[in-house]
């Protein structure tokens, strides 16, 4: 009927506009959940006792079915009279549904720096704050990083389900393509969803290297 | 590096203020400086269609803007949207209303779901149920004509005889609402001796055309039950509540924009279920866009 160029002339502005929609989306709800879970993880290795319930509320949220959690979460934006379609939602499900890998592995990375050194640290005189800043976070930045990159792509993916509460999103093309068994539409959708997530994981990879220590970093 | 736990205060406290931002900048939900209503949609062809309908009628006769909202994910999302105020008007059908919103026992006559779910809305949500498009999207069951007419099965009574042969497939929803599966085997007293295949509702034609089931659970209105060449069944014990396609509209918006009710009400008694079989049949083969779909069908009958 149609060849894939005229098929682009046709939607190609249409799929530039959603994929544009779903970075801001993913971007913004994964890095609130940074902002969020790498303090609250750091702190969490300094109060252990609220660690383990904090860590089983954060795995409990993941364990949601995610197409569950976005109707879920509908009754408690209601109670605090917040929308209920558009992004708002949308951004509250998906940074819910991004807390935990960040959360675990700021967590278990810094748990993981070897006594040793700390010990070492400690005996030559350098502060909590010192220890924190100069030991633990430079050694547990690859652990931190690979926790941050698993959240934006698991969130590249379940963002996809915003379409259903009018959050656009490549969703919109994959759904509209499943409805209709249209698969031009799904692939429309599905393509760009896999090489913004390809490309997210790239951007954070250059940022690893550049945030890990040198002393840390393993010959190419 | 002294400054390390003021900067570490400082991001805590940068994530909740922006946190903070945005819930709040999210509490002003609509602003009202231009005149818009927002229209909403539920994901599946015929809702966007409608809504499309609805949305360029007013735009072409009005000076009001509107904000389209489609593919939302189900009654739930656009019901509660609609009484937050986030909707302001969407296409809901009346059977619907009765049971899944109101979660009242089916009724056959349409009449009477038509005033129930008309008066109680108004009192209970202060939404208005207008007048109705015209056409019943009803459930129905499904199968290939040519093992209808071989079997002579005309009327969903006449499927007794065959209950045990029949491979049925039928979607989620129907599996589980009162006026789906469960209720319908209670109605008619039988119940296929194989076990249903739930699936989606856009794959069950596809299924049953190459013959991956025998029956299925088909909307009336879909386009693909002609086109594929099946039958549905005649509904004889009257199991089925009607579900007429009607705009259901804030009154709030109405008495902020009272041309709203002439102007929808314009589409009243306007879509035949054939005509709703032509036009879903456009976007879901003929891959048109609901937008063009719409557009061409309010031409055609002189509406804009």
């Amino acid at each position: 009927m149609s060849g894939p160029l005229s098929f682009l002339q046709e939607y190609g502005s249409e799929i530039l506009r959603l994929t544009i929609e779903h970075s801001r989306l993913t971007a913004m709800s994964v890095g609130a959940a940074i902002l969020f879970s790498v303090p609250v993880g750091i702190i969490l290795t300094r109060a252990r006792k609220v660690a383990a319930p904090v860590l089983a509320f954060a795995s409990i949220i993941q364990t949601i079915p995610s197409l569950a959690l976005f109707g879920l979460v509908i009754p408690i934006l209601i109670a605090v009279n917040l929308p209920i379609i558009g992004f708002v939602p949308a951004f509250i499900a998906l940074f819910l549904y991004a807390l935990l890998p960040i959360l675990r592995n700021t967590h278990t990375g810094i748990r993981q720096v070897d006594p040793a050194i700390l010990e070492a640290a400690t005996g030559i005189g350098m502060t909590d704050r010192q220890i924190l800043w100069r030991i633990e976070l430079p050694l547990s930045i690859p652990v931190i990083m690979a926790g941050i990159r698993t959240s934006t792509v698991i969130s590249v993916g379940v963002a996809t389900l915003a379409a259903l509460i009018g959050a656009g999103g490549l969703g919109e093309l994959i759904f509209r393509g499943l409805r209709t068994i249209n698969y031009k539409l799904m692939l429309a959708g599905a393509i760009p969803a896999a090489a913004l997530a390809m490309f997210m994981d790239f951007l954070l990879g250059r940022a690893e290297i550049f945030l890990t220590p040198k002393g840390l970093k393993t010959k190419e | 590096m002294k400054n390390a736990a003021v900067i570490l205060k400082g991001v805590s406290i940068l994530g909740i203020l922006f946190l903070l931002v945005i819930y709040t900048g999210c509490m002003t939900k609509n602003s009202n400086d231009t005149k818009s209503v927002s229209i909403g949609s539920k994901h599946f062809t015929e809702q966007e269609i409608l809504a499309e309908i609805m949305a360029v009628l007013i735009e072409e006769n009005s000076d009001i803007t509107v904000v389209r909202r489609f593919n939302l994910g189900g009654t739930m999302v656009c019901f509660n949207a609609l009484k937050t105020g986030e909707l302001d008007l969407y296409a809901e059908y009346t059977g619907t209303g009765l049971v899944n919103i109101l979660k009242m026992k089916a009724v056959n006559d349409p009449d009477k779901v038509y005033r129930t779910v008309k008066d109680i809305f108004a009192e209970k949500y202060d939404l208005a149920w207008l007048k109705p498009f015209g056409f019943n999207n009803t459930y129905t069951l499904t199968m290939r004509k040519a093992d209808a007419e071989a079997s002579g099965i005309r009327k969903i009574s006449d499927l007794i005889p065959y209950k045990d042969k029949l491979l049925p497939g039928f979607d989620a929803e129907f599996m589980q609402r009162p006026d789906g599966y469960p209720g319908l085997r209670k109605h008619y007293g039988f119940e296929f001796g194989k076990k249903p295949r739930q699936m989606d509702p856009g794959l069950m034609y596809k299924a049953l055309q190459e013959k991956g089931v025998d029956i299925i659970d088909g909307f009336s209105t879909d386009g693909r039950i002609p086109a594929y060449n099946f039958v549905t069944l005649l509904d004889d014990k009257n199991f089925f509540p009607p579900y007429y396609a009607t705009p259901l509209v804030r009154n709030e918006t109405l008495s902020i924009y009272p041309e709203l009710k002439e102007i929808l009400n314009r589409l009243s008694g306007r879509i035949s279920t054939e005509e709703i079989r032509k036009l879903n049949y456009m976007v879901d083969k003929e891959e048109k866009r609901p937008s063009a779909v719409a557009k061409e069908f309010l031409k055609s009958r002189g509406l804009i």
